[in-house]
């Protein structure tokens, strides 16, 4: 059946620079913020905002993810008509060839999109913490007459180099695109999400796969070819909490945003809520010794020690006598007796055995400071120590970040 | 395993438990911090590979059909199957105002769902019952034995109302049933029992033609000498939830790390209905231990000794202590609880003390302002 406009999910980059992290799993898998995953935060959005169809293009060590998006049920995305669906790239008659990059992946899935023959077309990414109305931005797309949309918002001044900056007129109509400019002329960023009416973007996207110069990329071709054309390019302002966490700094900064009330991070306000896939394990037991301050705390969690500023995410034990700080326990996390563990995040289903160190204060660090990570299903042995900016696998290879 | 079929018996009243069945029946009672009490029999039946089950309705059951729902949780909601909900049946007139009397009864009234019954065996269970247990181990037992009847009882004695009680043979045979007697001995009953799918229509039959309606009375009291009939004794926990005391010890019980690592097994997980909320937050300068804390709750006062469901409240300066408080409960700034039942969406105002104790704890009703 005909829909007004299908989400596409850009959901298969490597994650590279989460390190350890994403070294057996696709960046949007990664858990978030105590029960959620990356992911959880797009596809709760477009379930929120009315949009029933949603392609999440997969293509980097897909397994977790696909496992994880299952049939769609635990973001009402399991429709007869419509609902969730996994895109990996596919053989066709005249070869096979992987994702080149963000506009190919589209490109090559142009017959999806086509079958539920859509006016208009949303790109997300697979890797933004953020509570954002689709169904607003797609009227403003609609008022305005534009060919795409971008969504955008302000940004410190002194940190505008560091973004994809939108130059606009007195109508927010979008002039000209800079991408990390030296010297910024406005503050406003790209979100990486665009609404696109779909007529035009499957002409360009058409147009850009026979330019074989281009490296089929919104950012790099599609936008500023729409743009050099003349094409109505309209800025969508969005003013609420939103980060991206492609890095390990970004995604600790994120997690203990959810701690902050100033952030805008509000996961506990109902009026837009965040699903996710859930696990069965009874509520958080807080020990009659246990010390738990300035925490969010979730189900499973068992804590006989001390938290303080942490995420402790679904199933984490903190052993007696352990002690956490500003740090993240990924789902299954186990913090035995006695160990430490500051400004660290713990991967899924790792072990710190006891008495161990993990990480420190940026007060106390000897040399170059920075958060601590341990890959998931990483076994640390007992005393074992792991100091501030390091990261460590499950095969126990130690680097410095 | 897909020889036994599942019922439960989820018509019964239990006037004992006061305000918490005002507006519900004992089996979606909440539990535990984020279960009802039908969640944990549901779940053992699942996690025993039953995919077929009944649950026999009377009386206030609209709070029940919402948390079941289409079973999904518990992986019932089948093509084939799955959970089915049973309240009077429409055709058979005579059930419709009155309360089935007992448990053959309300099985008549049932009758024709029983005789499309799949599998050849059926295990019958009640729904106020908190328990992890293995099922396909009773059935199991229940095939090796050879018996009509095997039932589930368990070597500690409660204090619970109504309850019924065994007599073993030394080889594990059902020598004598004693029901609701003065002083409990032997083994008390678990009102969990097997039998076959073909036996269970005779005898609803039987009973039916003969004005019968108690399995207890007229089935293992009344036609002992003539079955088979056999225990399996459970030695871990199993609470009959019958009264507000029993409910509430029942719930402390719960932050013994010990009890709650038995119930909430990893190999024998419960499954609830998803509530979706976030983590919960314990902010600075807050105090909480000893406690069960569901999702979705910021806790800024002092909790101790504990069990909060979802969505709580805990306001600046507000002491909690021994108490249970369900969902969307708000204990505003510098209250004082101790030994209180909540019920849900319960609004505590800022500076009350209400104070209950331990052998008859405070239960307020659903959506009291107090």
């Amino acid at each position: 059946m005909k829909k007004e406009c299908i989400a596409m999910l850009l959901a298969g980059g490597q994650g590279s620079r989460l390190y350890v992290l994403t070294e057996n799993m696709a960046k949007p898998a990664v858990p978030f913020g105590g029960r959620y995953r990356i992911i959880d935060f797009p596809l709760s959005n477009c379930t929120n905002a009315g949009i029933d169809t949603v392609g999440v293009l997969t293509q980097y060590r897909p397994l977790e993810l696909n496992r994880y998006i299952g049939n769609g049920q635990p973001w009402d995305l399991d429709r007869n008509d419509g609902g969730v669906h996994i895109l990996p790239p596919y053989q066709s008659a005249t070869g096979a060839t992987w994702y080149k990059g963000t506009a190919n992946a589209i490109y090559q899935n142009i017959g999806f999109v086509d079958m539920y023959d859509p006016d208009y077309v949303l790109i997300l990414s697979g890797d933004h913490i953020y509570k954002m109305d689709y169904a607003a931005m797609l009227a403003h797309h609609k008022r305005e007459g534009a060919d795409c949309t971008i969504s955008v918002m302000e940004v410190p001044w002194d940190e505008a180099s560091r973004f994809g900056i939108m130059n606009v007129d007195e109508h927010d109509t979008i002039v000209e695109f800079e991408e990390k400019p030296k010297n910024p002329k406005s503050n406003l960023a790209s979100m990486g999400i665009y609404v696109f009416t779909w007529r035009k973007l499957r002409e360009y996207l058409i147009a850009d796969e026979n330019d074989a110069a281009s490296s089929n990329d919104f950012g790099k071709n599609i936008i500023p070819t729409m743009l050099a054309d003349g094409q109505k390019m309209a800025a969508y302002r969005f003013d609420g909490y939103w980060k991206d966490v492609g890095t390990l700094d970004s995604l600790w900064d994120a997690n203990m945003d959810m701690l902050a009330q100033g952030s805008g991070l509000n996961l506990l306000e109902k009026r837009w809520p965040i699903y996710g896939r859930s696990t069965s394990a009874p509520p958080a037991y807080l020990g009659a010794d246990s010390h738990v301050e300035h925490s969010v705390v979730t189900r499973g969690c068992v804590v006989e020690g001390t938290a303080e500023n942490c995420v402790l995410s679904e199933r984490c034990t903190v052993g007696r006598g352990a002690q956490v700080e500003y740090s993240i326990l990924m789902p299954g996390a186990v913090v035995e007796e006695g160990a430490r563990v500051s400004y660290a995040i713990i991967g899924e289903n790792c072990r710190i055995g006891a008495g161990a160190v993990i990480g420190c204060a940026p007060e106390r660090a000897s040399e170059a400071w920075g958060i601590t990570v341990v890959g998931p299903e990483t076994q640390v042995p007992e005393q074992y120590r792991l100091a501030a900016n390091r990261m460590l696998n499950r095969d126990l290879k130690e680097v410095v970040r | 395993m897909n020889g036994l079929h599942g019922i439960i018996f989820a018509y019964e009243k239990e006037p004992g438990l006061r305000e918490l069945v005002e507006h519900r029946m004992p089996a979606s009672v909440p539990f535990g911090g984020r279960y009802r009490i039908i969640d944990f029999m549901l779940s053992n039946m699942q996690n025993a590979g039953i995919t077929d089950v009944g649950v026999v309705l009377h009386g206030n059951y609209q709070s029940l059909l919402d948390h079941l729902g289409s079973g999904k949780t518990w992986d019932m909601s089948r093509k084939y199957g799955g959970l089915r909900l049973l309240p009077p049946f429409a055709d058979n007139r005579k059930y419709q105002s009155e309360e089935f009397r007992g448990k053959m009864e309300a099985l008549a009234g049932v009758r024709s769902y029983i005789e499309e019954i799949r599998q050849d065996y059926v295990v019958l269970s009640d729904s106020d019952l908190i328990i992890n247990l293995p099922i396909d181990d009773v059935f199991e037992a229940h095939l090796a034995s050879g018996a009509d009847i095997t039932c589930v009882c368990t070597p500690n004695l409660g204090r619970t109302e109504n309850a019924t009680y065994f007599h073993l043979d030394p080889d594990g045979r059902v020598a004598a049933t004693l029901c609701d007697p003065h002083t409990p001995e032997g083994y008390q009953s678990l009102e969990i029992y097997i039998l076959s799918r073909e036996l269970l229509l005779r005898l609803v039959d039987e009973c039916e033609a003969q004005e019968k309606s108690s399995f207890r009375r007229d089935v293992l009291l009344g036609m002992g000498e003539k079955l088979n009939i056999r225990s399996f004794i459970w030695e871990g926990l199993a609470a009959q939830l019958r009264t507000v005391k029993e409910y509430y010890d029942r719930s402390m019980a719960l932050l013994d790390p010990n009890v709650a690592g038995a119930l909430f097994c990893p190999e024998r997980p419960i499954q609830a209905k998803e509530d979706d909320e976030a983590s919960s937050y314990i902010a600075p300068e807050s105090r909480c231990v000893n406690s069960f804390i569901a999702d979705g709750c910021i806790v800024e006062g002092m909790v101790e000794n504990s069990i909060l469901f979802p969505g709580v409240r805990i306001g600046r300066g507000a002491q909690v202590r021994n108490c249970i408080l369900f969902k969307n409960v708000t204990v505003s700034e510098n209250v004082t609880l101790s030994h209180v039942i909540a019920d849900k969406s319960v609004l505590v105002r800022t500076g009350g003390t209400l104070i209950g104790h331990e052998n008859y704890p405070l239960t307020i009703a659903r959506d009291s302002v107090v």
